[in-house]
């Protein structure tokens, strides 16, 4: 009887757990610090206090539709995700995307080409040698992951800011000419939204005036509404997630960690303990290379590492 | 050996009734988020002793829904049919949006179509997907002769952001004009949206920016075609949506407080400013509140739990309007009794406390559009 019940059990979670051991548990090799990070070294923290249990998340967000090749794409979106279990605390630190730093594998570039040139080791790396932080775990998610989880929670409530309006929106998802253009308009107010207008939402910048800064903050809202969505989520309801997310999704965080980690994902519910950081003026300025942005790290780095010990 | 034969083929069942049950025990314990939302014609008819008066217009999924006496009717297909409101004479304004552009419409109240009033998409030979336009929120003046919407007009390359206009019923955008200045402030935030005409003005949404650079909403009222107006609410409020009652003396609308909360509040409003704010609604994500013609009360769609599609939600006058307290009994001085002596008052009792009026749910599996206003026809 138990041995046809653990039958039917594990042909129920088979399917899932082979999608998740593909992109759950990433071998990440990072390189070691390079010598330009000696340039950046950083600013002592003050008290650094030990906090039990906490660790660092590196979010990557990625255009992978077919203007890329294979794994050589832009991270649009880096956010530096730091959880501290026992204060119940989460703290997100946006980081431009066009920033212009040297990359751990080697030369000085914006900071999104560093998943491009060495994929998430490099991209690990060059936050963690720029930034003075330790990444423990990176997850990296392409254009139909975001609207792929999404959907597979069942849409999440936003009250969005403002109408985003954007008539150069790209048209390059399901698509054979991936260098077109769409129009989208993302009414205000508070809505519920599927994948594709929540990916709409996060990933329009040419009608802010804050450009990546006004996404960034876009994008912290929607994955605060993804972490309360998923608070509703059972295990039972992992394979119908693998399966819906596919190979959309590639981390480090195995899966026996992943299973830590919802529960603990549940205990955070005071919005007052989760700090919302974007890095605009007077943290970065324009004026460097190819459109990028300067990082003013005599301001960012004691901010960086009050948050990120 | 028969018997041993029966057993075995009793186990192999067994064991495959419970493994199949197993696993159908697990799929049935999975969570209900990602259950698709139910058409509003196919959801079982809710029992209610409450009955909304008049009909109440709402959209789902592109397609527009009469509501009255607890039964939806659907008078459109799925077609991107949105944001409702009634003209004078008794039809709806209403937007149809496609993927690049969105137009406004009048259309009796059984679904059909009388009349289309702008034509935002591109020129046919145009390849620029900027040349498109939308109107969203469109709203006909009380005298029938104007209709008012939020049009996306002028541009500046990629700065889109949506003004106040006006067109005459009758005629075109050609012959509009601009109520606002959405780029009076610093752009790039939408503009301004979903207009209402009042007396001496309209009452719209401005959203503009904070000195963190944040996008917060203020209801703006202006008198005058090009002019700037005149703000109405804070920007530490951060409220949209509104909607003018009935006796057009109190508005309703959303505000947020900067923060991911949506709560229904309502100031009474004369003259193009509005007065003391109360909060009706404040542990929900409130979104659209319309008026009952009749005033009974207020309207609105929120998610009838965490993080779920928006339901309908009626909330009573008496919550806002709370019955006067009866008139004390003052004690009265007996004929022929002792002058000035007063007569033993009775124990004072402590006047009841009315139970707190709760919205009532009138829908529960819906997917309504949020984006989307409720007109709502005596």
């Amino acid at each position: 009887m138990a041995l046809a019940a653990a039958s039917g059990s594990l042909s129920y979670f088979l399917p899932a757990a082979y999608l998740a051991f593909q992109s759950t548990g990433q071998n990440v090799v990072v390189p070691s610090p390079s010598p330009t990070s000696l340039l950046f070294t950083p600013t002592p923290s003050p008290s650094p206090v030990v906090q039990s249990g906490a660790f660092t998340v590196l979010l990557l967000g990625s255009d992978d539709d077919s203007k890329f090749s294979g794994d050589h794409v832009l991270t649009q979106s880096m956010i530096l995700v730091r959880v501290i279990p026992s204060t119940k605390q989460v703290i997100m630190l946006s980081i431009p995307r066009d920033l212009w730093v040297p990359l751990s594998t080697g030369g000085s570039y914006k900071i999104d080409g560093a998943y491009s040139y060495g994929g998430a080791g490099a991209a690990i790396a060059t936050v963690q040698e720029n930034f003075g932080v330790h990444v423990n775990y990176y997850i990296w998610v392409g254009l139909l992951g975001l609207i792929r989880v999404i959907d597979a929670i069942g849409g999440i409530d936003v009250v969005t800011s403002n109408p985003v309006l954007d008539d150069y929106y790209p048209l390059d998802i399901n698509t054979k000419s991936p260098y077109g253009y769409s129009r989208i308009a993302v009414l205000a107010g508070p809505q519920h939204l599927d994948g594709v207008h929540a990916l709409q939402y996060v990933r329009s910048r040419h009608n802010d005036l804050q450009s990546d800064f006004g996404r960034s903050r876009r994008q912290q809202q929607v994955l605060l509404a993804i972490r309360q969505k998923a608070k509703q989520l059972s295990p039972e309801d992992i394979p119908t997630l693998a399966n819906a997310i596919g190979g959309e999704i590639k981390t480090n965080i195995s899966i026996g960690q992943v299973g830590a980690m919802l529960p603990l994902a549940a205990s955070f519910d005071n919005p007052d303990a989760i700090q919302q950081i974007v890095l605009a003026s007077p943290y970065t300025r324009g004026g460097a290379p190819n459109g990028s942005l300067y990082g003013n790290w005599g301001l960012i780095l004691p901010l960086v590492h009050r948050w990120f010990p | 050996m028969i018997s041993r034969f029966f057993l075995a083929v009793f186990l192999a069942v067994l064991m495959l009734v419970v493994g199949v049950s197993s696993y159908l025990f697990l799929y049935g314990r999975q969570s209900k988020v990602a259950v698709a939302p139910t058409k509003p014609t196919a959801a079982e008819p809710t029992p209610h002793a409450f009955v909304l008066p008049g009909t109440l217009y709402i959209t789902q999924s592109g397609a527009l829904y009469s509501y009255s006496y607890g039964r939806f009717h659907q008078l459109t297909g799925e077609d991107g049919w949105m944001q409702p409101s009634l003209t004078p004479d008794g039809n709806l304004l209403i937007v149809h949006r496609s993927g690049f552009y969105s137009d406004v419409f009048e259309m009796n109240r059984y679904g059909r179509v009388l009349r289309q009033l702008t034509n935002n998409a591109a020129p046919r030979r145009s390849y620029d997907t900027g040349d498109n336009h939308w109107s969203f929120y469109p709203m006909m003046t009380a005298d029938g002769r104007t209709v008012f919407m939020s049009y996306d007009q002028p541009k500046f390359g990629y700065e889109v952001d949506m003004g106040i206009w006006s067109m005459p019923t009758f005629g075109s955008i050609t012959r509009g004009q601009l109520w606002s200045d959405q780029y009076a402030e610093i752009g790039y935030t939408g503009g301004d949206i979903q207009p209402i005409p009042v007396p001496g003005g309209v009452i719209f949404t401005k959203y503009d920016r904070n000195p963190d650079g944040s996008i917060i909403g203020q209801l703006w009222f202006t008198n005058r075609p090009g002019s700037f107006g005149k703000a109405l609410t804070s920007p530490g409020e951060d409220c949209r949506e509104p909607a003018l009652s009935p006796g057009k003396n109190y508005i309703a609308m959303i505000c947020t407080y900067g923060k991911q909360i949506a709560n229904l509040v309502i100031a009474p409003y004369g003259g193009g400013s509005i007065g003391a704010r109360q909060a009706v609604i404040t542990d929900q994500m409130v979104a659209q509140p319309q008026w009952a013609p009749d005033g009974s009360g207020i309207a609105y769609l929120a998610p009838a739990l965490p993080d779920a599609p928006f339901q309908l939600f009626f909330i009573s006058s008496l919550a806002y309007f709370p019955p006067a307290p009866s008139p004390v009994p003052t004690p009265s001085v007996i004929p022929g009794g002792p002058q000035g002596t007063p007569a033993p008052s009775p124990s004072p009792s402590p006047a009841p406390t009315p139970a707190p009026v709760k919205a009532i749910q009138m829908t529960s599996s819906l997917g309504l559009d949020a984006t989307s206003t409720l007109a709502w026809a005596p």
